[in-house]
């Protein structure tokens, strides 16, 4: 097994070289110019001219990678161009705020989802299931900046009981930390709990449907022990699988969520960097976004080990 | 403290918190509270170089940390901010400028006149009233530590007005070492002598910045009137908090989490209005000129016939109902270059704007002018609420003339990128027109108005070559009267509309919304914070 960890942990460096340069290549094939976007209307051409030059935008696409990965090999992602702070600075300012959302949407909708997939399936059939998909339907179908609004309007506009907007570090208190990513973890863990609970109830109708389940009926094993220890154990895989991919899923929506709920996060700087044409923020967020994205993929490989013996690598 | 249901929850959530360590609780206090101002502005701070990035955001932070020798007042008239004495020798040739006593950085260095020279060597050569000082500078010298020396080979009259105004890149003044910096790169230190300074440390771009009161700062005397006499601050920190959708900034400021929102959305005025806890007013009472772009270098617009074909059929009115809506309060047509309201405004030449719009006089002269039907790269930012509707009427203007559109949907960088491509429009990537909006403190004189120029090459984007328009523009910087002023502005509006230099597509205005407990706020070009104070 760690042979197998440390092999993955190797093949992610092709795949984030690969990444990167996408990323890279991407960028530079951009139309836009970042002098112009930034200089201000009062900008003659003379002028953007001489800030392109300034921000060393008139350099060769070979000479412009080669700085870029010579930087990152010596753990240097840059420096912005446009608040000449140091992008791995930039993106230290906004992690907390984005894990701490991600991290409690993950885990409301794990612990609300699932239940609700398991209850699904045990009561297939009946008007209880019927709600519970319907409410996994309407999940799906409402848009996340939809959700937001209505759930500002709600519990901090008429009902005065969370903010709208912003965030707290945790280092400043517990409460204050939650009450500000209520709002935004629900937003998103709307779409992640319709996902996670149609595919829990999916697994778990197949699973439920087993002759060993019959026999645990049988034998007189209680319901709750057969749901949670007999037949959720084996609806797992799928469920773990559907959780990773999701975590895709959430980069995109805490663009999204962080824009509406104006959390300082890396979705807004993601956005606002690919809006000012900010290069090196975009390909520092990107090329981070990929690395979490690749080595979720790896833990989620490695609990399938645990969850399913038969699973060898 | 005020209770409310969101203090009681917190409360609360405190007490039943407390095993998982979240004790103690952070708040401000009353105090603490009155002498904070949560603002939302504009836009994001992206930068904080007021000589390098000219964006209206960037001018406005730094008119908090930098402060300028001049500043103009509500009647738009210079008034002296850090100068104490100013001096012109009888030809015209030399000024002399003596600096206020006592004037402080924020790092505790004296204000010099050495400070001031560099400062205004940086400036001249970004600013467009700068540039024409300079072409005509022969010394800018530093004659004792408070007094500075600009001697010039020819005069200049509007030496005072190019100092105070509040168009960008305004003349911030900077210590030495920081104004050293090539213009066409960025400061990173932001020391000035303003009423605050920047918490460079707080600084989350995109999100927040940090305004904290400079102790040593000495106002002046007179009241305050916009940038100009005593810049009286009551509040210790001003935190500006980044808000990108309009949406959750109305419903931050109904909730009372922020104070002041510098550009209400038009849509949410109406939610906003009802609300007992929150004022609403124009933001800027010299607003906005509403604009599209010709590109004078390709056909059809390389011939003034297909240009005023599209102003002979253009409605101001259609614009201004698409972009701003049917609230008449804050939009008007105007048959002008310049800004309403003003000294200089005229409606001289453009009749060409008012009446009935007559289609078929705009099909007549666009069939003269050797339009063969070919397709017009129209290129709107779908990214800004004010220009999408704007293109909008502009493809349906265009067809209704008889002209064939190719309308590029696009962002605003990638407008920004493409409008300064000289290449003819469609495959080489140019354009034939583009959309944009021109601030009205701009549009009151020539000065900093690089849209109305005609100066081919070195003009806007566009780059109109009207000799004509030139001539009056160089009549204005050299008019010594009011009389004067007037006279060449009227030609010179004359000369725009004749030879259509852009289409102005109407005059508007935008909201601002704060909290009632606040007190100070006024109109104008930018969010004033001195003389502001919070209940």
């Amino acid at each position: 097994m760690l042979t197998y960890i440390l092999r993955r942990i190797l093949a992610t460096i092709p795949v984030m070289v690969v990444v990167a340069l996408i990323v890279f290549s991407l960028i530079y094939l951009d139309p836009s110019d970042p002098a112009a976007a930034n200089a201000g209307d009062q900008a003659t051409a003379e002028d953007i001219a001489r800030i392109r030059e300034a921000m060393g935008l008139n350099k060769s696409f070979g000479v412009r990678f080669g700085e870029w990965t010579w930087g990152i090999l010596h753990g240097d992602l840059g420096r912005s161009i446009l608040t000449k702070l140091p992008v791995s600075g930039m993106i230290a300012q906004r992690i907390e705020p984005t894990l701490s959302l991600m991290v409690l949407t993950l885990v409301l909708a794990i612990v609300v989802a699932v239940p609700m997939g398991v209850i699904a399936a045990w009561t297939r059939g009946t008007w209880i299931d019927t709600a519970i998909m319907s409410l996994a339907v309407v999940g799906f179908s409402a848009p996340v900046f939809v959700v937001g609004y209505v759930l500002i309007y709600f519990f901090a506009l008429q009902w005065d009981l969370l903010p709208v907007q912003g965030y707290t570090p945790i280092a400043r208190g517990f409460w204050p930390w939650l009450e500000n990513l209520i709002l935004p973890s629900l937003a998103l863990g709307f779409i992640y709990i319709a996902l996670i609970a149609r595919i829990t109830r999916a697994s778990m109708l197949e699973v439920l449907s087993q002759d060993y389940i019959r026999t645990a009926h049988a034998k007189g094993v209680a319901r709750s022990d057969i749901l949670f220890l007999h037949a959720l154990k084996n609806a797992a895989v799928p469920i773990v699988t559907v959780i990773g991919i999701g975590i895709a899923l959430l980069i995109g929506g805490a663009v999204v969520t962080e824009s509406v709920f104006a959390i300082p996060g890396l979705g807004r700087l993601t956005l606002d960097s690919i809006l000012r044409r900010d290069y090196p923020v975009i390909q520092g967020v990107v090329l981070l976004f990929s690395f979490v994205y690749v080595l979720v993929n790896l833990v989620i490989d490695v609990i399938y080990t645990f969850l399913d013996p038969r699973i060898r690598y | 403290m005020k209770l409310t249901r969101r203090t009681a929850l917190k409360s609360l959530g405190a007490t039943g918190l407390v095993g998982l360590g979240s004790f103690p609780m952070p708040a401000l206090s009353q105090g603490a509270a009155a002498k904070t101002l949560k603002f939302v502005p504009q836009a994001n701070l992206a930068n904080f170089d007021p000589i390098w990035g000219t964006q209206y955001v960037v001018r406005n932070a730094s008119a908090l940390v930098w402060d300028t020798l001049y500043g103009v007042d509500a009647n738009l008239m210079p008034q002296r901010q850090m100068v104490e004495s100013e001096e012109v020798s009888g030809d015209g040739l030399t000024w002399t400028f003596k600096l206020r006593d006592g004037l402080k950085w924020h790092d505790g260095e004296k204000v010099t006149a050495k400070d001031c020279v560099a400062s205004l060597a940086r400036w001249t050569k970004r600013d467009s009233m700068g540039l024409l000082i300079g072409a005509v500078q022969q010394e800018l010298t530093a004659v004792d530590d408070r007094t500075f020396k600009w001697v010039l080979s020819k005069p200049f009259p509007k030496m005072l007005l190019a100092l105070a105004k509040n168009n960008t890149p305004c003349a911030f003044m900077m210590p030495a070492r920081i104004a050293a910096t090539d213009p066409f790169q960025q400061i990173t230190e932001y020391v000035g002598s303003g009423p605050m300074k920047f918490a460079k440390g707080e600084w989350v771009p995109g999100a927040k910045a940090v305004f904290e009161r400079f102790a040593d700062y000495v106002p002046r005397a007179e009241p305050a009137s916009w940038l100009a006499g005593g810049k009286r601050m009551y509040f210790d920190r001003i935190e500006w908090i980044i808000m990108p959708d309009a949406a959750t900034a109305s419903a931050a400021l109904q909730n009372g989490e922020v104070d002041w929102w510098e550009i209400a959305s038009t849509d949410l005025a109406p939610v906003l209005k009802k609300n007992k806890n929150i004022k609403l007013d124009i933001a800027d009472p010299l607003g906005n000129i509403g604009s599209f772009r010709f590109n004078h270098l390709h056909p059809p617009f390389n011939n003034v016939k297909a240009r005023l074909a599209v102003l002979t059929a253009l409605s101001q009115e259609d614009y201004m109902r698409a972009v701003i809506g049917d609230d008449t309060n804050l939009w008007k047509t105007s048959a002008s270059f310049f800004t309403p309201g003003t000294p200089l405004y005229t409606e001289a030449g453009g009749e060409i704007l008012k009446g009935p719009r007559n289609i078929e006089a705009a099909k007549k002269l666009l069939a003269e002018s050797g339009y063969k039907g070919e397709p017009i790269t129209c290129v709107v930012a779908q990214d800004q609420p004010l220009l999408k509707p704007m293109g909008e009427v502009t493809a349906d203007l265009l067809k209704k003339i008889g002209m064939t559109v190719d309308f590029v949907a696009t962002d605003w960088g990638t407008v920004g990128a493409r409008r300064a491509k000289k290449e003819p429009p469609g495959a080489a990537g140019g354009w034939h027109m583009f959309h944009t909006w021109h601030a009205g403190a701009d549009c009151v004189t020539p000065a900093s108005y690089v849209a109305i120029r005609g100066n081919g090459d070195k003009a806007w984007f566009g780059w109109p070559n009207i000799p004509t328009i030139e001539t009056e523009v160089a009549a204005w910087f050299d008019a010594k009267t009011l009389d004067e002023e007037k006279a060449a502005i009227a030609r010179l509006n004359k000369e725009a509309f004749a030879n259509a230099v852009y289409a102005p597509t109407g005059f508007f205005q935008i909201y601002q919304a704060w909290r009632s407990n606040l007190d100070g706020v006024v109109k104008g070009p930018l969010p004033f914070f001195w003389d502001v104070k919070k209940a």
